[in-house]
C-alpha cells in the first residue's frame, strides 16, 4: 500500500477518527511513515507554541459585551473581513492620477534622508490647484521622467456591506445621517487597498522625454539622478448611491491620506525645484505648486477651473475644499482631518454635499 | 454635461483621495456595484447575545494568534461581532464565520498596520509585570515579530486555516469555514507549518 500523505498524517495528529481506516493502520506499522509522522508533530508542535499567546481564561465578557453594546448603539457600524467575490480592478489612470502624483511628488518638503525612506510629508490639508483641461492634459507623465513602480495594488472591489468595507480597510465608513432630497436606498461598498508609487528619476529618461517635446533638459543638480520617492495612499472605502442606471447620486468616501517619503542623497527642496524647472510642466501650474508652504503638508488637489469652481467651507471644524461643476451638475468636498482624507461627491450642487458632510458620523 | 464629462469630472475630483479614486469609474464597475446587495443597515440579530457569550473568547484567541496581542485581538473581536450583529449570517454557520472574519481581519491589520502593531506590542509588554527581565522581554518581542512576519508571508488561505485550526476548530469546522474538502484542511494547515517552521527556523539561524 502506497504511503498516505502528509495532510492525513497531519490530521492522524489531531483527529485519529477522522483518518481512513487504512491509512490509520498502514501507519501504524511502518517505520518510514512513524518517521514523517514525528516530523509532522515536531513541525505542529512547534508551531502551536510560536502561536500561543497569553492564557486564554482572563477575558473580561461583561466588560467586552458593555463595548459592543455600546458601540453598536451608537450606529458606528465597524467590523469582519469575509473572503468576497467578483473583484473588479481599476488601473491607475492618466492623466489625473499622474497629476496628483507629480504634484505630491513636487510639494513634499523637507531634507530627505541620506540612506533611509524619511517621511516627508503626511497629508494634513487639500488645497485646489487651478488648470484648465489643456493644462490637466498637459501635465506630464511620471513615466516620462524616470522609473514608475506601483507597488500595492488599489484593487479597488465591491464588497457586501459596510461591516466588511470596514474590516477590510480598517477605516469607518462615514454614515449619512440624512440623504439628500433625490437620493433613496441603500449604498454598495467599495474598498481599496493601500497602494504606494514610487518614483525613481532618471535624467536620461528626463532628456529624452524633453528631447522629443524638442526642448532641452535643464541639467540636473548633482545627485538628483536616481533619487527616491515614494507616495502611499490608502485604503480606502467608499459607499455609493446609485440609480439603476449606474450614475452615482452619491459618493462618500475616505481613505488614509496621501504620505510621502523620500530616499535620496539630495535635499527635497532640490528635487522639487528641479521637476518644477522641467519644461513639460506647464508654468503656471509650477507656478501655484512654488506656492505651497514647505512643511509640505498640503495635498494639491489638481482641479479642471474651465469646468469646475472651488471654494472652501467648514466641515467638522477644519477647513474643506467644495468643487462644484459650472453646470452645477456635480459637487464635491474634500477634507482632511487626523490623517484621514474625506471626500462626498454626488449629482448634487454644493450646499447639498455640505449638508451631507456636516452631517456625516 | 453628458454622462461621460460627468464621470471625468467625478475622477478628478476623487483623484485627491486616492483609493477612493476608482470607486466612480467605469461602466462595467457601476453594472457590478448595483449588482451587490447593501443592505445592512437595521436591526441587530436578536442571537448576539448568546453567540456572543459562546464564541467571544474563540474569536479573541483566533485573533490573538494572529496578531500575539491580545490587546489588540480585542479590537479585533469588537470589529467581528459588531459586523456579526448587523449580518444575516445563518446561527449555524456562526462560529465558522466568526472565526475566518477575525482571521482575516486579524491579518489584514497584520498587512497594514505592521508599525502601528509593533508600537502597541512594545507597550503591552513594558506593561506586563509578569516579565520583570528586560533581556527576556526583548528575546520575547524579537521572537513575537518573527512569527507574526512568518504568518504575514504565508498565502492567505493557509494562514486562515493554521490559525483555525490551533485555535480549536476541527477539521470539519474548517473545511466549511474555508470552503475547502475536509480531507485537504490537513495538507493545508501541514503545509503552512511546514513553511512556518522554515521561515522560524532560517531566522533563528541566521540571527
Amino acid at each position: 500500500m502506497r504511503h498516505p500523505a502528509e495532510g492525513v498524517l497531519r490530521r492522524l495528529l489531531d483527529e485519529p477518527a477522522g483518518v481512513a481506516d487504512g491509512d490509520r493502520d498502514h501507519v501504524a506499522v511502518c517505520e518510514e511513515c512513524l518517521r514523517r509522522l514525528v516530523a509532522v508533530r515536531q513541525d505542529a508542535d512547534l508551531v502551536h507554541a510560536a502561536l500561543a499567546t497569553e492564557p486564554d481564561a482572563d477575558v473580561d465578557l461583561a466588560a467586552a459585551w458593555q463595548r459592543l453594546s455600546s458601540a453598536s448603539a451608537s450606529g458606528r457600524v465597524r467590523a469582519a473581513a469575509l473572503p468576497h467575490a467578483g473583484r473588479v480592478r481599476t488601473a491607475l489612470r492618466r492623466p489625473v492620477v499622474a497629476g496628483v502624483a507629480v504634484a505630491a511628488v513636487l510639494v513634499g518638503a523637507g531634507t530627505a534622508a541620506a540612506n533611509d525612506w524619511l517621511q516627508i510629508f503626511r497629508t494634513e490639508r487639500i488645497a485646489p490647484v487651478s488648470l484648465s483641461t489643456a493644462d490637466l492634459n498637459a501635465l506630464p507623465d511620471l513615466r516620462a521622467y524616470g522609473e514608475v513602480v506601483v507597488t500595492g495594488d488599489p484593487d479597488v472591489h465591491p464588497v457586501p456591506d459596510a461591516a466588511t468595507a470596514v474590516a477590510e480597510s480598517g477605516l469607518d465608513v462615514p454614515e449619512v445621517t440624512s440623504l439628500p432630497r433625490g437620493v433613496s436606498g441603500e449604498p454598495t461598498y467599495q474598498v481599496g487597498d493601500e497602494v504606494s508609487l514610487t518614483f525613481t528619476f532618471s535624467a536620461a529618461r528626463a532628456a529624452r522625454a524633453a528631447a522629443e517635446a524638442g526642448e532641452a533638459l535643464p541639467p540636473p543638480p548633482a545627485g538628483v539622478d536616481g533619487s527616491r520617492v515614494r507616495l502611499v495612499a490608502g485604503p480606502g472605502v467608499a459607499g455609493i448611491w446609485s440609480r439603476p442606471a449606474g450614475v452615482p447620486d452619491l459618493v462618500v468616501g475616505r481613505a488614509v491620506a496621501p504620505r510621502a517619503f523620500s530616499s535620496s542623497g539630495v535635499p527635497f527642496e532640490t528635487l522639487r525645484d528641479y521637476l518644477l524647472s522641467l519644461p513639460a510642466l506647464p508654468e503656471n501650474v509650477a507656478a501655484q505648486l512654488r506656492t505651497f508652504n514647505a512643511d509640505g503638508s498640503t495635498l494639491p488637489l489638481p482641479v479642471p477651473a474651465d469646468h469646475v469652481t472651488t471654494s472652501s467651507a467648514q466641515v467638522d471644524g477644519v477647513r474643506a475644499t467644495v468643487l462644484a461643476t459650472r453646470d452645477r451638475s456635480l459637487a464635491a468636498v474634500v477634507w482632511v482631518k487626523d490623517g484621514l482624507v474625506t471626500v462626498v461627491a454626488g449629482s448634487l450642487d454644493a450646499d447639498e454635499v455640505l449638508s451631507v458632510a456636516r452631517g456625516l458620523r | 454635461m453628458d454622462l461621460i464629462r460627468r464621470r471625468g469630472a467625478a475622477a478628478a475630483v476623487l483623484a485627491g483621495p486616492g483609493a477612493v479614486a476608482g470607486a466612480v469609474e467605469g461602466r462595467a464597475e457601476m453594472k457590478e456595484l448595483t449588482r451587490v446587495s447593501g443592505s445592512v443597515r437595521g436591526a441587530v440579530r436578536a442571537d448576539l447575545d448568546e453567540v456572543f457569550r459562546r464564541d467571544y473568547q474563540l474569536v479573541v484567541g483566533v485573533a490573538a494568534r494572529v496578531l500575539g496581542s491580545r490587546h489588540q485581538a480585542e479590537d479585533v473581536a469588537q470589529d467581528v461581532f459588531l459586523a456579526f450583529g448587523r449580518s444575516s449570517v445563518p446561527a449555524g454557520e456562526a462560529r465558522g464565520w466568526l472565526s475566518v472574519a477575525a482571521a482575516h481581519t486579524a491579518l489584514n491589520l497584520l498587512r497594514s498596520g505592521r508599525r502601528r502593531a509593533s508600537r502597541e506590542e512594545n507597550v503591552a509588554t513594558a506593561d506586563d509585570a509578569v516579565v520583570s527581565d528586560v533581556a527576556e522581554a526583548v528575546v520575547m518581542l524579537e521572537e513575537r515579530r518573527r512569527v507574526r512576519a512568518a504568518l504575514a508571508r504565508l498565502p492567505r488561505k493557509q494562514a486562515v486555516a493554521l490559525v483555525l485550526r490551533h485555535s480549536g476548530l476541527s477539521y470539519v469546522e474548517v473545511a466549511a469555514a474555508l470552503d475547502l474538502s475536509p480531507g485537504s484542511v490537513g495538507t493545508t494547515v501541514r503545509r503552512a507549518e511546514s513553511a512556518l517552521r522554515k521561515e522560524l527556523n532560517r531566522h533563528a539561524s541566521s540571527s
